[in-house]
Formats: C-alpha cells, structure tokens, sequence
C-alpha cells in the first residue's frame, strides 16, 4: 500500500492546455473520486496517473518511487475503462489471464500451445489466481464466454476481474458505469464501494456524474478548466462548496443561486429580503446559493413566486417557482403530501434556513459568514 | 394485407437483374462446356465430359495449373505480408503516412498493361536496367554467391523468356502491382482497432510492440486477414494483362507461364473453342467458389467476436 502524489502536473495538446498544474495526494488505501464536466482534464490526469499519457511538467510519485517516466507496466496499476476494452477474442478467464501471463510468466511459457507444458506450474497457479478473483466477483459462471456475449453489466464484472486478479497498488478506473443503464449503475456503485472496503486498496476513479462521486468516495476533487477547484470529504463538499461554481456543480436538482447583497453594516438581503443582520463582511453584491432542500414552503415567507413545473418523485416533490424578477425558476423540495391541492400557476410562499445558505462573492467565491449570529427572518 | 402481391415488386428487380447478368451467363457456360460449339456456328454437338477429361489429362492443362498455382502461391502470401507490413509501418507514421500511401497505391491504380511495357525493358536482357545493375556488381564480393559468379562468367537470366525464371517474374511484378491494395485494407483495419484495448495491453504489462501486436493488432486484424487473404487469392487466379502483355502467344516459354485466365482466352477467343474455354471457366468458377464459402466460413466461425 502506497499513497500517490501528483505534484505540479501540466499538460496542453497543441495549444490548448488541458491541465493546469494539478496538485493531489490519494492517501493508501482511499477511494478517491475526480469529477467534473467533461473536458475538464479529469480523464487525462487519469492517464497521466496510469502512465498512459505523458505530462508537460510536475511529478508522479507512487510511494517513495518517482514514476513520472516509468512505463505503464512497471507501476502496477490497474484500469477500468469505459468500454471495459477486454479483447474481444479472448474468453473472460483469458482475459484475465492475461495481465498475469505477461507479468509472471517468461517468453516459453507463454507460448500458445506449448506453453502450459513448459510452465505447468506456474499455469496452475494463475488458473488458481483467475478463479479466486472470479469467485469474489462471483463471474465464475462466464470464464468461458466470449466478451461478445457478454451483457453490459456482466462485461463491467469482467474488466473489474481482470483489474483485480494481480493485486495492483491501485485501480484507476474511467467512468466504468456510464455504459450502463441507469438502474444497473446504481447498483454497480453500492458494489464497488463494498468491494473497496473488502480489498482495502487505493481507487481513483473519475466521472462525470456527481452522484457517483457524492456516494462513493472517501475523497472527492472537483475538476474545472483543468484545475482542482476543491478537494475533501463528499459530505464537506456538498455543505461547504469552495466556490460558486463547485456549489452549481455538486447536488442534484442544482442549487438556486440568487442575487443579493451586503449592506453597510454587514446585514445580508436577498432580492430585497433582509435574511440575516450581521455577517461581519464587508459592503458588496453576492450571489446567494440555497439547495433545494433548505427552502421551505411557508404562508408567512418572505419570498413569493408562481408554481411553473412539479416534479414528483414519490418521496421527494420538486416545484419549480418563478419569481418575479428572477430568469430561472427557484426550485425547491417539499413532501407530496404538504402539496396536495396545491396546482400548477397557483401562488406560494417560502423561506430560506439561513443556517444553510452559502454565500459567494463577485469572483465567485466563498465568503465565511459568521455563523452563530444568522438568525431566521421570518 | 394477406394476399398482396406488393412483395414482388421489391425483390422482382433484384432476381430479374441477377439472373439476367448473373445466373444466366454462368448456365450457358455450363452448358456449354459439354458442347464443341464454336461461335458463329449454328449448332453444336454434345461432348459429354471430354472437354473436362482433357483439362484433368492433357499436358497442357497440367502447365496451366502449374503455373497458376505456382503464380498463386507466390503472389498470395508475399502481397498479404508486404501488405500488412506496409499497413502497419505507415500506421506508426506521424508525418508523411498519406505521401508513403499513395507511393505504394500507385502501381495499384497504374494500368497494368503499360507497367508490363515497362518492365518488359527493365527486365530486357541486354538493355535492360536489371540486369545492367547486376552487372555492375560483377568482381565484387557478391561473387561469392555461386548463382552470381555464373551470372557474371556467362549472362544474367533472361528473366522473361528463360522457363525457370519466367513465372516467378510474372509474378514478382504480381506482388509490386497487389500489395498496395492490401495495405489499403490492412490501414482500414487498423484505424478500426480502438485505442483502449492498446491502453489495456499497457496497463496490462505488454512491453514490446510485438507483445501489442500478438495480443491486440493481429487479432484485432482476423476479419481483415481473412478478406485480404480471400480478395488476394481471387485476383492472383484471375492474373490475364501481364501475360498477355508479354507473351500474347502461347503462354510463355514452353508454356510455364500459361495461367487459367490466358487458358480461358487462347482457347475460347482466340482458337474460337467455346467448349473448351467454358469447361476451363466452369473449373475456375469452382475454384473460385470454394475460396469465396472457405472465407464466409472463416468469418462467421472464428474471427466474428461481437
């Protein structure tokens, strides 16, 4: 077990630059998720990690070793890619037994044919090694099947196998989940984090959705314009986004951001609502994020808007609610049975849990409010 | 709607066309490969199987497949491989891939009639580049290569018109006229190949470009292999211009060049014995049937992965 340090890691093609020196450490045995839109630069840092492509600038360290030159053979690590790239012509248990076979095995027992003979052995053993790695995966009925026909959530299992079955220092894994369906996928991210907590080795996998990453990880880097905009705990970074775009990132319905400002004597109003008196900041326009869920309907509220969409969930209900004055509608969480009667193009009322309002400056970001003295306005 | 004619209105086309130009001619050789007609006559009488029992006794015939296959089996498996090799040097290419395409694609687009022209001076036993070249090289230590001091004590070969070389410089300009096509095909398959199964072999601990080449190109290429190989076998049977370039009678010194193709033509156009011409295209038809069902085997059988 080794922990990972990417330091100052640049990369452009051409004249564009992808990344702009990356820092990020992946402490042993984490599950570290990068996220972000694509074209971020998350899948090429990815690579850059796996060796697979080579960095303009900054340092590779796996453990102690610097491999920023290193093949990608000789770091020993594992990738799942998005289109599982299993070769086609080989059964799931040659496919698994290849990563051995080229590791393990000298150039006469890798003969076909001949070479189990040479190297009866140590065949054996790596037979042993795939059916083991497929009992965890619980794949040992499809060894003999071609990738072919395999189903998309079966090929998932297989591409996961073979990254497995020689116990690398870490996975690196490429959206492995964005080829299947959506509730396969899941699923697949209950079962990859079980299997982390069984193998207890470093993941580093990147994707584009922000569930995945909210669910999965120990850690989460968000990635914009080939920068890491923010790096910590999911739950840290859900609550206390580092910037305004981090906030617009994360959560899912997106957070509604409002203008508002800071008076002169640090009271901060939304759209003209005073809702809360003092954050200790200076005078200055902000942007104002709240997530749906800490908007509540409310008859004394001091925000009023147009109810324009419903979204029912079952347990959730979202309401789109245009306020005047406002492009986009306000969306806001509520339970279906608090909303029963209540119709398209009627008019409600709502307000905001100050407590949890995030507060953004002109250049977009976080500005720390003084906490203990935001009181409710009602 | 039960009942509706409307279906023979989509397929009525198709068979009319095929059987017409198709079907139809390939019955009339049949037939006529029985026959002794001659064309122009207004009858024929029916041979039975001599026409057949001839192509499998006569010693002509037996010089026709000589050369045939000797032709075949020479141009097949070098244009596959030089093909392939040309496919995946230029693949490696960053810069100037498409110039090195169209050098190799040019013989394959030239008219082969007026390269053999030209090559019939190269290959010129007195005024000939070729053989003035390996003159040049005469007191030197190439000597030491037996067949080369005999070169130099008498003449070089007579490349064209000496029966133990003819054919295989027949084909020889083969595989420099084929093997562009192939490594047209060969550099569509490779672009096929997806990048991420080479990134798979990295990660998966292949080392050497022969590691990714047995484990991802050749395999990758089966489909491709299997096509080539078939297209190849089909168009080296099917050799005719640089024959009749050469030797527009009789099929080369003592015959050793007289492959099917000319066989089809000396006997059915230009001896006018349509019996004989049909019976050797009804044999070339089975040949080249055969190939055509080997590949559809191949391909459904063995390299069809999805």
């Amino acid at each position: 077990m080794s922990k990972i340090v990417l330091s100052g890691i640049g990369k452009s093609f051409g004249d564009t630059p992808v990344l702009r020196g990356i820092d990020l450490t992946v402490e042993a045995g984490q599950f570290v998720t990068l996220v972000g839109p694509s074209g971020c630069g998350k899948s090429t840092l990815l690579r850059i990690l796996a060796g697979l492509e080579a960095a303009d600038t900054g340092t590779v360290m796996i453990g102690d070793a610097d491999v920023t030159r290193t093949r990608p053979a000789d770091r020993n690590l594992a990738m799942v890619f998005q289109s599982y790239a299993l070769y086609p012509h080989l059964t799931v248990a040659e496919n698994m037994m290849t990563p051995l076979k080229l590791r393990d095995l000298g150039l006469a027992g890798r003969l076909p044919v001949v070479g189990p003979i040479f190297a009866r052995a140590e065949h054996l053993r790596l037979k042993k090694q795939v059916n083991r790695t497929a009992a965890t995966l619980k794949i040992e009925a499809l060894l003999d099947r071609k990738p072919g026909q395999l189903s998309g959530g079966q090929r998932q299992r297989a591409a996961l196998g073979r990254a497995m079955v020689r116990n690398p220092v870490a996975f690196l894994m490429d959206e492995p989940l964005s080829n299947l369906d959506a509730a396969l996928r899941v699923h697949m991210r209950a079962e990859l984090s079980e299997l982390h907590r069984r193998l207890q080795t470093t993941f580093v996998y990147v994707t584009h959705d922000q569930a995945e990453a909210l669910t999965m990880s120990d850690q989460m880097a968000v990635m914009m314009n080939g920068q890491i905009l923010q790096y910590g705990r999911p739950a840290h970074v859900y609550s206390a986004p580092a910037s305004l775009e981090v906030a617009k990132f994360v959560g899912s319905p997106a957070i509604n951001i409002l203008p508002g400002e800071i008076n002169g004597t640090g009271g901060l109003s939304v759209m003209g609502k005073a809702l809360a008196p003092d954050t200790q900041l200076a005078r200055q326009p902000v942007s104002v994020g709240i997530r749906p869920e800490h908007l509540t309907l409310d008859p004394d509220g001091p925000f009023k808007g147009v109810i324009r969409h419903r979204e029912n969930l079952g347990s959730d209900i979202f309401l789109h609610v245009q306020i005047a004055g406002l492009e986009r509608p306000v969306i806001l969480r509520s339970h279906p049975k608090v909303l029963a009667g209540t119709g398209l193009e009627e008019e409600v009322t709502f307000s905001a849990l100050v407590d949890e309002v995030h507060v953004f400056g002109a250049d977009g970001l976080r500005l720390r409010v003084a906490r203990p003295s935001l009181v409710e306005v009602a | 709607m039960p009942g509706s004619r409307a279906y023979l209105w989509f397929i009525g086309p198709a068979i009319i066309l095929m059987v017409l130009i198709l079907l139809l001619p390939i019955g009339i050789a049949g037939a006529l490969s029985f026959t002794d007609y001659s064309l122009g006559n207004t009858s024929a009488n029916f041979v039975g199987t001599e026409n057949y029992e001839r192509i499998f006794t006569r010693t002509t015939y037996e010089k026709m497949f000589g050369a045939t296959f000797r032709y075949v089996f020479v141009v097949v498996p070098l244009t596959v491989l030089l093909g392939l090799g040309a496919a995946l040097l230029i693949h490696s290419l960053t810069r100037f891939g498409d110039l090195y395409k169209t050098i190799y694609f040019l013989p394959v687009m030239a008219a082969l009639i007026a390269m053999a022209i030209v090559w019939e001076f190269a290959f010129h036993p007195t005024i000939g580049i070729i053989n003035a070249t390996l003159e040049r090289g005469c007191g030197t230590w190439l000597e030491a290569w037996d067949w080369y001091a005999a070169g130099c004590d008498r003449t070089f070969p007579l490349w064209l018109t000496d029966r133990d070389y003819a054919i295989w410089t027949v084909a020889f300009i083969g595989v420099w006229q084929g093997f562009g096509f192939n490594m047209v095909l060969y550099l569509a398959g490779l672009t096929s190949i997806p990048r991420t199964l080479y990134d798979a072999a990295d990660m998966d601990g292949a080392q050497s470009g022969w590691e990714r080449f047995r484990l991802v190109t050749w395999p990758m290429l089966g489909p491709t292999t299997v096509f080539v190989v078939t297209i190849s076998f089909i168009r080296s049977f099917q050799v005719f211009d640089t024959v009749e370039a050469f030797y527009p009678q009789g099929g080369g010194p003592s015959k050793s060049v007289y492959v099917m193709m000319f066989a089809i033509y000396e006997k059915a156009i230009q001896q006018n014995l349509m019996g004989i011409g049909a019976a050797i295209t009804v044999v070339f038809l089975g040949f080249v049937m055969f190939l055509t069902i080997l590949q559809r085997w191949l391909v459904e059988r063995r390299t069809h992965y999805v």
